[in-house]
């Protein structure tokens, strides 16, 4: 407890985490302010069905938006904090040399992780309320799909936030571990599609699976995982958080601080 | 008396440079060790090496009797360390800073209130540490290396920027430690505050021992200082009677631990010093005398 304590008080006054869910509120608030009430206003658009679905699937619609944020969100956060640390050696100190290791690695991932996840609900929030008052149609999710999206941005949220810190562990260097994770992300989302092997442990197509993205319709075919199962999804998942876990044991035990 | 470090053919390589090259030496117990050495010895390295922040390529290192880096988890509570610039969270006051040090590394707040009473900084703990000057930052570091009340402190540069109110107050304190029992040891650019401070003294170069020994035995009993009109004359005398001296303009330096037998010399030729007194060495000199090195 007195490690998530230390790491909830350097959280606590890093400007970066507002600045960052700022973007993240700004982001969502600007799109559904797009979808639902600019475009629907336009003389062009009027006819032409709207781009986007009504309610009630306009609120998951826009939990599946904020998951597509994740990925920067969650690997920008843990980078920069982790990556700022290990360049400083009082700090670093306590990561390389200390024997509580595992626990410094998850009290970092536990705090990273509930920190992303707080800023994908409170996009989420921002989104329902545009859509609750913009969108057309009635209706919204019931309670059970709501609580639904909080495990689900959790494991969203504790998979990148995983890779961050795995990618930053290993290299020592933000900005080279902000690249790793922009690679993965990239090339994840263009490999998934066409690789059949590799759309079974594709993030994007886990994510996509519990999230209910692509199951039907044209382009189903195009977008990975459509076909998970939700222990499928979870089981990439997981294994993508435990993956990065290694590799930050694995970093900050192979390299001088 | 024990060794509280014994360090034996340390070798650390980094690339093509080689930082320590089979470096052997011993800190004392309970006393304050001074570690010296010109910019590039091996200082730092050193002293990663024995906190595990760095691997050595070879060598032996044993801290309190603990072998180093296999039972570092041990050691990790009983040695305190500032190693470069304190990490602190400028936004946040001292103590949350030293709070946060002492959830990091597990410890109890217990002892906070009482090491900040002894840093001197009780009443500018609310204060954010972004305002803090340098011997603030200092000190409030030393604060957090003391959380878990080690046996020993390893300091490195402790006094590095800080203005004389700041040394002076972080000296006071170092000397309470040691007089407490504890076991200090600090680098330093500064000759002057180790000359101070040390009772033990260790000498490196080139990732070697060079010297080390009490801080009275490296100086010595000192050389004695002849100022003479007539100084060419002087020399000849004095090396007559088996005598070295070194001479500068305004006299010469003897190595002679008498003064009476330089005064009979001299006057038997005629020859009147204006003064021969004692003039200890300085650290600054012995070190100069066995680096051959002006930067520190």
């Amino acid at each position: 407890m007195s490690l998530l304590h230390a790491e909830y008080l350097k959280l606590s006054r890093r400007k970066l985490y507002p600045m960052m869910a700022g973007l993240l509120v700004f982001l969502m608030g600007f799109i559904g302010v797009l979808f639902y009430v600019l475009l629907p206003a336009l003389p062009e658009a009027a006819g032409a069905g709207a781009p986007v679905p009504d309610r009630p699937e306009a609120f998951e619609f826009g939990a599946q938006q904020v998951a597509g944020q994740a990925w920067w969100f969650a690997v920008i956060l843990a980078t920069a904090i982790l990556g700022g640390e290990l360049a400083t050696t009082v700090w670093a100190t306590g990561l390389t040399r200390d024997s509580r290791k595992v626990n410094h690695i998850a009290a970092r991932f536990s705090v990273f992780t509930v920190a992303s996840w707080l800023a994908f609900i409170l996009g989420t929030v921002v989104w329902a309320l545009i859509t609750f008052i913009a969108a057309e149609g009635s209706g919204s999710p019931t309670t059970g799909e709501w609580l639904s999206l909080l495990w689900k941005f959790a494991l969203v949220a504790g998979a990148w936030t995983a890779i961050g810190i795995g990618a930053v562990a290993l290299t020592r260097s933000v900005a080279v571990a902000m690249g790793i994770a922009l690679g993965i992300s990239f090339l994840d989302s263009i490999v998934a599609p066409f690789v059949d092997f590799y759309e079974t442990v594709s993030l994007t197509a886990a994510t996509n699976g519990i999230f209910d993205v692509g199951g039907e319709g044209p382009f189903s075919g195009f977008i990975p995982g459509g076909e998970f199962t939700l222990t499928h999804s979870l089981a990439v998942m997981a294994g993508w958080a435990m993956l990065g876990f290694g590799l930050t044991w694995w970093g900050l035990r192979r390299r001088d601080a | 008396m024990t060794a509280a470090i014994r360090v034996s053919d340390l070798r650390k390589t980094y690339g093509a440079t080689e930082a320590l090259r089979g470096l052997d030496f011993e800190v004392p117990g309970g006393q304050l060790t001074g570690f010296l050495g010109p910019n590039g010895a091996g200082k730092t390295t050193t002293f990663r090496s024995i906190l595990g922040l760095t691997r050595p390529d070879s060598g032996d290192i044993e801290v309190l009797g603990l072998r180093i880096p296999g039972e570092l988890p041990v050691l990790t509570k009983k040695v305190g360390c500032i190693i470069e610039e304190p990490g602190l969270i400028k936004a946040h006051s001292g103590r949350v800073n030293v709070e946060i040090a002492a959830d990091t590394l597990g410890f109890g707040h217990d002892r906070i209130d009482e090491m900040l009473e002894f840093v001197g900084l009780t009443a500018d703990a609310g204060r954010k540490a972004d305002e803090y000057s340098k011997g603030m930052r200092q000190r409030l570091a030393l604060a957090a290396a003391m959380l878990g009340d080690p046996e020993m402190l390893i300091l490195d540069e402790p006094l590095d920027g800080l203005d004389p109110a700041g040394q002076h107050a972080f000296r006071a304190r170092l000397r309470t430690l040691v007089e407490e029992g504890k076991t200090v040891v600090i680098s330093s650019h500064d000759l002057a505050d180790i000359e101070a401070l040390a009772d033990h003294v260790i000498v490196i170069d080139k990732g070697r021992l060079v010297s080390q020994g009490p801080l009275e035995d490296l100086l010595g009993e000192g050389r004695m200082r002849v100022v003479v009109s007539d100084v060419a004359r002087a020399s000849e005398v004095l090396k007559a009677i088996g005598m070295d001296s070194i001479a500068d303009d305004e006299g010469l330096w003897v190595e002679a631990s008498d003064g009476s037998e330089i005064i009979r010399a001299l006057t038997a030729e005629d020859i009147y010093p204006a003064e021969v007194r004692r003039a200890r060495n300085t650290l600054e000199s012995v070190f100069l005398g066995i680096t051959g090195e002006g930067d520190l």
